[in-house]
């Protein structure tokens, strides 16, 4: 007797959920991409159980007509598309025709369903993929679908799930991705006991990001937006003699982003609260990670990483996401240009807004710091209220930002009224602002500053930037060490160091650019011992530092004679930075590319030639750099990350004297 | 009248520390005050050290101060009632003496190291130290003293002083080197990226057998600038010993502790055959590079010298400032020459140099280091400047 047996659908559909459905948030995840292809604009969830009891969520989607409705639990049956060619151009969220089945198989299953053509709505039961009952339903137009006992016929998938908290906080984090993704569709997520989740249909992302998150993290994040005709950048067409009769140039399409990045003060110690939608879809794709990285390499510590709420938009012929089971992974088929286009679109919306750090914020912004918005970007999953003390060790790095109830739990000053938050700089400065930020915003309307805006809107609004660096009057120093300046805006705390780091860097780079590095020669030539595999560092990046000013040979098997330096660098600041620079080089693992040892090159010299703490400065001199700096593209941060400039702001000044 | 200090814990007066008890004329005493403030820490962890330490013995008041790397001892004639010793705040004992009129001022010490000032009508009690606390100041050496001519040690000083390393971590770059010769002294600093080394001949110098080397600190040099220009003495005598180099000037001695290490071997990077040159006015040169690096890099300060047919152009600019040239014609025969330097080293050689006079100007080619010299030096004075091209 042959030992090779066809499996049956059951146990087939069931392998199949095992790389779909892993755990309640995934089966929540496909249920509700459903709904959205369904053309739903009102989605309703409820979940028990951190999703292991029931998880139901109803639509107002066109719903299934009694015979698709059976059919859809067959395997690979989908309406999303019908050939393989279809799979070059996917527009919908599903298409695999894989989730029901598979839910189905490990689920008790019920569905109501009614479409607009039949008059009787469906309703299907199902108990681990068997149809136990199928009868006529009086629904409304849009799709039911309740899952209970989710893997009650897997035992060892049902064994390895978390605690009901950390299933809840994965399902309520999935419905805030897609609630941020789809602001104009109405998203609730209720548990058991009382509602996590609820967004009516708003027009902006930014209404739904402050829906969703408080106006805390709002005035963390700045708006940022791009498009790119793809006309110049497609691929190359075939050639004439190759092409059909009918050949229609394809249309080139558009390559848009808009979204929101925080400032870079807000630091994560990992890549949790970067979310990226591709076509609205959720993804996590290595390229635009690290294209988000590269666009705050220089203003974060290399180790931090931002918060991201960014939203793809491009033809589908432009992504295949038929790459991963649960679509967390796409391929772009221009990966570079999407690539570039991101870090620089978002490089450029960091350079536009130089956003100012506030005192208080930054205190509580730090990675390691825990506050509202330095969590995980999730709303609280706590079941109970009152078991919030015994459920926090689970949610531990994610702060309550209960929607109902938005009271923070934080010492820190009362949040002003919308209405009767005044502005504290003259209007001509407001609409400056507005204007600034209005035209940041994605899908921006033109906003006439004249008009009158909701109030909700304005609180957030006058977004405070760094361009009023250069109307600061400094009036001295603190410890010789960091620089306090007034303007109209209020009191700043300027370090005095990295902000000279910072205008150096810029200028360097700049320099290093169109090869006009000044070099001092030295009298004496300056003789540096190197360890061996130090030397092997300097002969590679000997080429680049020669162009960075560096002016050195080899002196004997492990010395090095420098002989000119960059402008700036003397003695020991130019030992210990040759010797950072070698250091750093060594450790890289992966070959560098010629920019980032460039830029590493030049955070290393501006570092060391900069202005020192503890260093006297007289009020020319201060002015002189608070004026260097507001000329820099960055003024936020230093190369390395930290911040240059923090704001303690004149209303918060007032509150704390409680003038207001 | 309450004796101030009452009530604070019992302290037996030491015997000789006791009593002290003075009067010294105001002018006198401003003089020597005026002379010695300079050496007093302003900001220092130790309190002993932002005090004077005044001695009175015989007809004489002696003022010292140190900051454990120098000090400074000077006297003046006082009339002494009680001889003995206290310290008194440095700063401000200045400051008060300054502001009271001419006449006599009484010094008295009084219990728990308070001591009593009055002039004329004003009275005013200060809180000194104990006297014990005062760090031991070196004391001049009784042989192998060298007389130095006073002129000759000053103008040596303001030629090479400016050229001393700011940079603290190059301690042996942080004085400039004194060479001495039976016949004739040098002095030489540098910082690295120029050299200023001038030589005076025509001396006859005591007590020195061969060439005897002594790196000065910068601040000791300041010291003896400002208290060579303060006096008229016409020789200070220096002696040193193994950690403390001296100078008396009249009646004022300043220590100061030795920089420790080996001096760069100046004589290796000073040009040979620089043979290109040209001969400008001091103050024509002067005026065109203040102007021209008006519109240098802010931080680099670097500045173009073009040498071509009977005419130096100066030269910069910048992509914040502009740019800027000037023109001085002079006799130039040699091939044209493009050099960058910093300007601020070149305008330190002329404020050096002053504005009479030439200078000339030695190049070799845009690598090799350029010398600076002034055409016509007088005095026995041999003055050199060499200054490192900047890759501009």
């Amino acid at each position: 007797m042959g030992r090779i047996r066809i499996l049956s659908d059951q146990v087939a559909n069931q392998i199949a959920a095992g790389e779909v459905v892993d755990r309640p948030a995934s089966v929540v995840k496909e249920l509700l991409e459903n709904a959205l292809d369904a053309g739903a604009t009102h989605i309703r969830l409820e979940v028990e159980g951190g999703g292991r009891k029931l998880i139901r969520i109803a639509d107002n989607g066109c719903g299934m007509l009694r015979d698709d409705a059976l059919l859809a639990f067959e395997r690979h049956a989908t309406s999303k598309i019908r050939s393989s060619d279809d799979l070059l151009s996917i527009a919908t969220l599903g298409f695999r025709g894989e989730a029901l089945p598979s839910i189905a198989s490990i689920s008790r299953l019920q569905l109501d369903t009614k479409t607009d053509e039949e008059s009787a709505g469906t309703h299907i039961e199902i108990m681990g993929g068997k149809i136990v009952r199928v009868d006529e339903a009086a629904v409304a137009r849009g799709t039911t679908i309740a899952v209970r006992d989710l893997f009650f016929n897997t035992p060892a998938r049902r064994k390895f799930l978390k605690s009901e908290t950390t299933e809840l906080s994965h399902v309520t984090a999935l419905v805030t991705h897609y609630a941020l993704a789809h602001p104009d569709k109405h998203f609730e997520l209720h548990s058991a006991t009382h509602a996590l989740l609820v967004a009516p249909p708003v027009r902006k992302s930014s209404e739904r990001l402050y829906q969703i998150f408080g106006g805390d993290l709002v005035d963390q994040l700045l708006p940022v937006a791009a498009e790119m005709s793809l006309e110049h950048a497609g691929l190359p067409e075939p050639p004439p003699w190759k092409r059909d009769a009918d050949y229609k140039r394809p249309e080139p399409g558009f390559l848009r982003l808009s979204g929101f990045l925080s400032k870079p003060e807000l630091q994560k110690l990992n890549r949790n609260s970067i979310y990226v939608f591709v076509n609205r879809r959720l993804v996590r794709d290595r390229v635009i990670l690290h294209a988000v990285s590269e666009a705050y390499r220089n203003i974060m510590p290399p180790t931090s990483f931002p918060v991201v709420l960014m939203f793809l938009e491009m033809p589908p012929d432009e992504v295949d996401v038929n790459v991963h089971p649960a679509k967390a992974e796409v391929r772009f088929r221009q990966s570079g240009f999407v690539h570039d286009f991101v870090r620089d679109s978002l490089r450029n919306g960091l350079i536009k807004a130089r956003p100012a750090a506030s005192f208080l914020q930054a205190l509580t912004a730090s990675p390691h710091a825990t506050s509202v918005i330095s969590g995980a970007l999730l709303p609280d999953v706590s079941p109970l209220p009152g078991e919030e003390g015994e459920t926090r060790f689970a949610a531990a790095d994610s702060e309550p930002v209960l929607v109902e109830d938005a009271a923070d739990f934080e010492l820190r000053p009362p949040q002003p009224e919308p209405e009767t938050d005044k502005l504290p700089f003259s209007l001509a400065g407001l609409e400056v602002g507005l204007e600034k930020l209005t035209s940041g915003l994605p899908e921006a309307h033109d906003c006439d500053s004249q008009t009158p805006i909701e109030a909700g809107e304005t609180e957030a609004q006058a977004p405070a930037t760094l361009n009023g660096l250069a109307s600061l009057k400094p009036l001295g120093q603190l410890r010789e060490s960091f620089i306090l300046a007034v303007n109209e805006e209020g009191l700043w705390i300027i370090d005095q160091h990295v902000a000279h780091e910072r205008v150096l860097f810029e200028k360097i780079l700049r320099e290093r650019q169109v090869e006009r590095v000044e070099r001092q020669r030295l009298l004496m030539p300056m003789l540096v011992d190197l360890l061996p595999q130090q030397m092997v560092v300097f002969a590679a990046i000997a080429r680049e530092l020669e162009r960075n000013g560096f002016e050195a040979e080899a002196f004997g098997p492990r010395t090095i004679a420098i002989k000119a330096a960059p402008i700036g660098l003397e003695g020991n600041r130019l030992e210990r930075m040759l010797v950072e620079v070698l250091e750093q080089s060594e450790r890289e693992t992966q070959r560098e590319n010629l920019e980032t040892v460039r830029t590493r090159i030049a955070a290393s010299i501006a570092c060391h030639a900069a202005i020192k703490v503890n260093t006297p400065l007289d009020s020319k001199r201060m002015e002189w750099l608070l004026a260097e700096l507001a000329k820099t593209d960055h003024p936020t941060s230093c190369p390395h990350g930290r911040p240059i400039a923090l704001r303690y702001a004149w209303k918060d000044i007032q509150r704390a004297f409680q003038r207001i | 009248m309450s004796m101030p200090g009452v009530g604070t814990e019992q302290e037996r007066p030491l015997a000789q520390g006791a009593t002290m008890e003075i009067s010294v004329s105001r002018q006198d005493l401003l003089r020597e005050l005026t002379a010695t403030q300079s050496v007093v820490e302003r900001k220092t962890t130790i309190p002993i050290l932002s005090n004077f330490l005044l001695e009175a013995d015989e007809d004489r008041l002696t003022i010292i101060a140190t900051d454990l790397d120098q000090s400074i001892k000077t006297s003046c004639a006082a009339k002494v009632k009680k001889p003995g010793s206290c310290t008194i705040p440095a700063r401000k004992l200045y400051d008060y003496i300054k502001l009271l009129p001419e006449g006599d001022i009484s010094i008295k010490l009084m219990e728990n190291h308070w001591v009593q000032i009055r002039s004329g009508r004003s009275n005013t009690k200060m809180v000194g130290m104990a006297r014990a606390n005062f760090p031991q100041v070196p004391e001049f050496p009784e042989t192998s003293i060298t007389r130095i001519p006073a002129a000759s040690l000053k103008g040596m000083i303001s030629k090479t002083i400016f050229a001393i390393s700011n940079e603290e971590s190059r301690y042996t770059l942080n004085g400039a080197l004194l060479i001495l010769k039976v016949e004739s002294m040098a002095m030489v600093a540098t910082d690295g990226h120029r050299l200023s080394h001038v030589e005076k001949t025509g001396e006859t110098l005591t007590n020195v057998s061969g060439e005897k080397k002594t790196l000065i600190p910068r601040k000791a040099l300041a010291e003896l600038q400002s208290l060579l220009g303060s006096g008229d003495d016409a020789f200070v005598e220096f002696a040193d010993d193994e950690h403390t180099l001296f100078f008396r000037i009249g009646r004022r001695v300043l220590t100061t502790r030795k920089l420790s290490g080996q001096f760069p071997n100046y004589e290796a990077v000073m040009p040979r055959d620089n043979t290109k040159f040209v001969v400008v006015r001091s103050q024509d040169l002067m005026g065109s590079i203040q102007r021209v690096a008006q519109f240098a890099d802010e931080r680099s300060g670097a500045i173009k010298m073009r040498l071509e047919q009977n005419e130096l152009k100066i030269s910069s600019s910048s992509t914040d400032a502009g740019e800027s040239e000037d023109t001085i014609e002079t006799p130039y025969n040699f091939d044209p020459i493009v050099v960058g330097f910093n300007s601020a080293y070149m305008i330190d050689f002329l404020k050096a140099v002053g504005s009479e006079g030439e200078v000339r100007l030695e190049f070799k080619d845009a690598q090799s280091a350029g010398q600076m010299r002034p055409e016509d030096p007088g005095e026995d004075y041999k003055y050199r400047y060499i200054i490192m091209p900047m890759r501009i």
